[in-house]
């Protein structure tokens, strides 16, 4: 469905100059260092996957992301998604693919939501059957009723996300591209979205390529992780072989009234026991062990006074992975 | 047809949002508008003629000129504004679309408050044929034409905003050439070309040439020289530019950086 085959992207930096003279002398001049944004990139993901695209800030994910959808053209190596190269055939895989930046509303800012959705079927040419089935199934499940006649730009971020996802469905596009759609929302409005998108995954079986920062969407919902840094694959597996790798553990830590005197050696689904001071820290696996469950057990070891949950970001697992 | 009528009417309503806005904008470029014209008509009352030509004849180059590029202010108001495109990554919304970046720009806005503008040019035009009082097949032909020289004029004007937009896929701003390749070419197109230096008169008909909207066709009209091939000139080389800086237009979205996020 998506095929990269040694995709490059390199960046010429000019110099840039202040002013008429200098704008056009930087026009001209040719002083510039070379930035590969993208370096040798191939990967092949097929119908129905769920793939997670992680790697740190600048690590080339939006550069990826906008030469799969034709924004740009990459310096080297072949994109074919759906069956078309999206530089060639930029309007027919536009057709095919919904793109949502969490960073950039798509929507139109000034006008209430269903007028975006008015211009955007206009501009699909969706069939009016389609979509009013389209605006029922959406409301069902994001629930955009409710701010429909809303201007955007009044919308909370987590309803536009929503209505920004829902804009990205109306040609019931095959592929989907998401550059960090859950960046900035709280608990509640993440949920919600990951609900939403694990149905898209699963019963319409919509070929979906994801950006984060947060763990949680990965763990919940992809099932193939392809990790970049400085440009490259570092690594391309299941959220298995992540975890093996790296070891993707979470962290608690726990403070007794009093150090308990025998704690038991061994625990299925807790990979590390150590001391720190008058803190137990805890490293376990959430597949095996919920949180939870986890919290019942240190309870029955002693009294806790302070408990602590923590996530690893994608900073630091990239960091464990080199 | 449908989507530009909704994108419009989208765009519009946009607009109206901001109500108060819309007014002031409106009026003040009225105002503008209305001093640059009496500041015209006090030079050409003191300058009854300017190298062979009278106060209604270059009222008609005048009239050509700014009803031209305001016309594209109104309608191309994305393209001049275009920089912000490139300078806040927001040409990448353009570009996921399946409709060309440039039919989206055309009709994402439209910059009413500039149509006075247009109006101030018109009247420009009616007093000056009026005022020229030209025999009735002679002025016959000057109205059949007229549409054919404003619309060549709109269009070079057009090529001209979309060429100096291109820029800013490498330059990213382009408010400092707009000075050069837009307001100075058109301002000067308001008067005869003849009394412009070999050098200017050059660039006028080749790289920036807005001499052939309406020099090159009054001249004729007017019986001041050429032939009847001026008339041709305009529309052959409106055409010829667009084609040339659509292909640059074209060229230039190959080389979009975009933006990090």
């Amino acid at each position: 469905m998506i095929v990269a085959d040694q995709l490059n992207k390199h960046f010429k930096i000019y110099e840039t100059k202040k002013g008429f003279i200098g704008s056009f002398t930087s026009l001209l001049s040719t002083k510039h260092h070379v930035v590969k944004a993208v370096n040798d990139i191939s990967f092949n993901i097929g119908e129905g996957e769920f793939v997670g695209y992680i790697g740190p800030n600048g690590a080339g994910k939006s550069t990826t992301i906008k030469m799969l959808s034709g924004i740009l053209h990459p310096t080297g190596g072949s994109i074919e998604v759906a069956g078309l190269s999206p530089q060639k055939r930029r309007k027919e895989v536009a057709k095919k693919i919904g793109i949502v930046f969490g960073q950039r509303t798509q929507l139109w800012w000034d006008l209430p939501l269903r007028d975006s959705f008015d211009i955007l079927k206009e501009m699909y040419k969706v069939p009016d059957a389609k979509y009013h089935a389209f605006l029922k199934l959406y409301d069902d499940m994001l629930q955009i009723g409710q701010f429909m006649n809303t201007p955007v730009r009044k919308l909370s971020l987590g309803q536009r996300m929503r209505g920004d996802l829902a804009a990205a469905m109306i040609h019931d596009p095959d592929v989907l591209f998401l550059d960090e759609p859950t960046i900035g929302l709280d608990v509640n409005a993440k949920t919600s979205i990951r609900s939403f998108l694990k149905e898209l995954n699963g019963k319409e079986k919509k070929t979906i390529l994801l950006t984060t920062h947060d763990m949680d969407d990965i763990e919940q919902l992809c099932s193939r992780v392809i990790v970049i840094n400085h440009g490259q694959i570092v690594l391309d597996g299941s959220i298995t072989d992540l975890r093996h790798n790296i070891g993707l553990p979470s962290v608690i830590e726990v403070q007794y009234r009093e150090k308990p005197q025998h704690l038991p050696a061994e625990f299925d689904g807790i990979e590390k026991m150590r001391w720190e001071d008058d803190k137990l820290i805890l490293m376990y696996d959430r597949s095996v062990l919920s949180s939870p469950s986890l919290l019942q057990v240190v309870s029955k070891w002693g009294e806790p006074v302070d408990i602590q949950m923590k996530e690893p970001d994608i900073e630091e697992v990239i960091q464990k992975i080199y | 047809m449908n989507l530009y009528l909704k994108l419009l009417s989208g765009s519009l309503r946009s607009r109206m949002q901001y109500k108060m806005n819309f007014l002031v904008s409106s009026l003040s470029y009225g105002l503008i508008m209305a001093v640059d014209f009496v500041l015209l008509a006090a030079i050409l009352q003191r300058f009854n003629d300017v190298k062979g030509w009278n106060l209604y004849e270059v009222g008609l180059l005048y009239g050509i000129s700014s009803v031209a590029i305001t016309l594209y202010r109104v309608f191309g108001v994305e393209i001049h504004n275009f920089e912000r495109y490139m300078v806040e990554g927001e040409f990448d919304s353009l570009l996921i679309r399946p409709v060309s970046p440039l039919s989206l720009l055309l009709t994402k806005n439209l910059d009413l408050s500039r149509i006075g503008g247009t109006a101030q040019g018109v009247i420009i035009l009616v007093i000056s044929i009026i005022g020229l009082s030209l025999d009735s097949f002679d002025m016959f032909l000057l109205l059949l034409y007229l549409p054919i020289s404003i619309a060549s004029g709109v269009v070079i004007c057009f090529s001209l905003g979309l060429l100096t937009a291109t820029f800013a896929f490498w330059t990213q701003r382009i408010k400092d050439f707009q000075t050069f390749t837009l307001y100075a070419p058109f301002n000067a197109a308001n008067y005869p070309m003849n009394i412009y230096p070999g050098w200017l008169k050059i660039i006028f008909f080749t790289v920036i040439p807005v001499g052939f909207m309406n020099y090159t066709p009054i001249l004729f009209l007017l019986d001041k020289g050429g032939s009847i091939w001026n008339l041709a000139w305009p529309p052959a080389v409106a055409l010829g530019f667009l084609f040339l800086s659509l292909r640059f237009w074209h060229f230039g979205i190959r080389h979009y950086h975009s933006t990090g996020s």
